[in-house]
């Protein structure tokens, strides 16, 4: 599903975010990325989302090479990777719901679909009765579950997820990991960026450290 | 496709609402700047309605001496009426000018005070269509010369005057349009400009979420489209006051040169023009700021 082969990123400062990366992640799998903050596990997700492309090397996400998508494609090689941020990334002016249903928007979906698809999304991370608030009205835990049905709402194939518990306690951390889990269970392709090391041990996935933009351990 | 439309058109109309009185603001300055040009091409159009009117009563005057009688009148009027380039005369003697006289210029009082008509024989003479200007300029030189003639009389020149007038007029009006135009597209302009950066996160959300760039764009180019529309009709709206205002006093011309001048304040005509001309006007503002702009926004 997604394959990196001898990719490396430099920035226009000369400074390297990846160098030489190889790995090969299967349709379906879930897998973790660690490592110190600048190690490179930020750039290798952007990289998945073509939030920026690759300087060498060739990438390959759902048999597309990242390197030669042109820019017009790009939204559309987006929708098919879920994104999920730290910082929540949600509109703080826009309620739950309309938070939710931006990507239905995106693809023109009809709002009669997109009621029941956000209802169903906002279900499973159990928040629908929520779907009014604003986000600020709610806890650090409920804003990064509104940003996880965003994410999924639309089933994208890919969910990639950058330090997604940074800033909850061990007991939200193990829910939101408990979410991802379940969408890997019905076979969402799942990556995780995450320092919390004693969370990941418990889950016994591949755990991929990176070091200096290179791969430490696998 | 269509829902997006829809959505696209929501968020627009959302936009202008959300802060009612500065909208109100705006729409009120591209009025404003739609009215003026319109006001100016509607009261030219007026004017130059009233000088074609004029141009086509090409009528050469001449006043006869007091001691030509009419009977010698009506003679040299049909010898005139010979000469080459004079398609027709008419004879109006003393008596017809002063009952004529008595009838417009409401001194009948006064003329009655005199005891003899002080109004000379004059004739009319209509030159034929094809008489060029030159061709009624030597006519007049050659009928001055009549020994019956003590004054020979063409009003074209003023009618002319008149018209380069309104040339030079119109051709003010049309710069004005035009950088008045290109005032409303600028306006427009930065206002979507301030409504990108006011959703400088919205829009870096929603390419992050896949949206295309006509995705992002098309509630930009509604709310241009808006602005420009409203802008025109309220536009229209002051125009039409404007016209109504003047309505009275045109009346009164009207009446002084016993003529019709069809103005029309509420014209749809001109409703029918201001409306896609505002909204055009609006997109191109629109394209042309969220074609800079929208690109540098990426998401982090």
């Amino acid at each position: 599903m997604i394959h990196f082969d001898h990719v490396s990123k430099r920035f226009e400062d000369g400074q390297y975010g990846l160098k030489q990366i190889n790995l090969q992640i299967e349709e379906g799998a879930m897998a973790f990325i660690t490592g110190h903050s600048g190690a490179g596990k930020s750039t290798l997700m952007r990289l998945i989302a073509l939030l920026d492309r690759p300087t060498r090397g060739q990438l390959i996400v759902d048999g597309r090479n990242m390197a030669k998508l042109p820019n017009r494609e790009i939204p559309f090689h987006r929708r098919k990777v879920g994104m999920i941020f730290q910082d929540h990334r949600l509109l703080n002016d826009r309620s739950v719901y309309e938070n939710v249903a931006l990507p239905l928007q995106v693809i023109g979906a009809s709002p009669r679909d997109s009621g029941k698809r956000v209802r169903a999304a906002l279900d499973k991370v159990g928040l629908l009765k929520k779907e009014k608030s604003l986000p600020a009205s709610l806890s650090g835990g409920e804003q990064q579950r509104v940003g996880i049905a965003r994410a999924l709402v639309t089933r994208p194939p890919i969910l990639l997820a950058d330090e997604p518990t940074g800033n909850l306690d061990p007991e939200l951390s193990r829910e939101i990991m408990d979410l991802f889990l379940a969408f890997n269970q019905i076979g969402v392709t799942t990556l995780i960026a995450s320092h919390d090391l004693a969370l990941i041990n418990q889950l016994n996935r591949p755990v991929i450290k990176l070091h200096e933009g290179s791969i430490a351990r696998v | 496709m269509f829902e997006q439309h829809k959505r696209a058109i929501r968020i627009a109309l959302g936009d202008l609402f959300q802060r009612p009185l500065a909208s109100l603001m705006t729409v009120l300055v591209l009025a404003i700047a739609l009215a003026l040009p319109a006001t100016l091409l509607a009261l030219l159009n007026l004017g130059e309605q009233l000088t074609s009117e004029w141009s086509h009563e090409r009528t050469v005057t001449m006043f006869l001496k007091a001691d030509v009688d009419a009977e010698a009148a009506l003679l040299l009027s049909a010898t005139i009426e010979e000469i080459e380039g004079v398609d027709s005369t008419e004879l109006r003697t003393s008596a017809d000018a002063l009952a004529e006289f008595r009838l417009y210029s409401g001194f009948g009082d006064a003329l009655d005070a005199l005891d003899e008509n002080p109004l000379p024989n004059h004739i009319l003479i209509h030159p034929s269509e094809i008489s060029d200007n030159d061709a009624i300029g030597e006519l007049v030189s050659h009928l001055a010369t009549l020994p019956e003639s003590d004054l020979v009389e063409y009003d074209q020149a003023w009618v002319e005057r008149l018209n380069s007038f309104t040339e030079t007029a119109r051709r003010f009006a049309d710069a004005l349009a035009l950088a008045l135009a290109i005032a409303v597209v600028m306006i427009i302009g930065n206002t979507i400009r301030l409504e990108i950066a006011t959703r400088h996160s919205e829009i870096e959300i929603t390419r992050l979420v896949g949206g295309t760039d006509g995705f992002i764009r098309r509630p930009f180019l509604y709310t241009g489209m808006l602005y420009g529309f409203s802008g025109a009709l309220l536009g229209w709206l002051l125009v039409s006051l404007l016209l109504l205002f003047l309505k009275s006093p045109l009346h009164d011309l009207e009446i002084l040169y016993a003529t019709s001048l069809p103005l029309n304040p509420f014209d749809l005509q001109r409703l029918a023009i201001l409306l896609p001309a505002g909204t055009l006007l609006g997109m191109a503002g629109a394209v042309l700021t969220v074609g800079r702009h929208l690109a540098t926004i990426q998401p982090e």
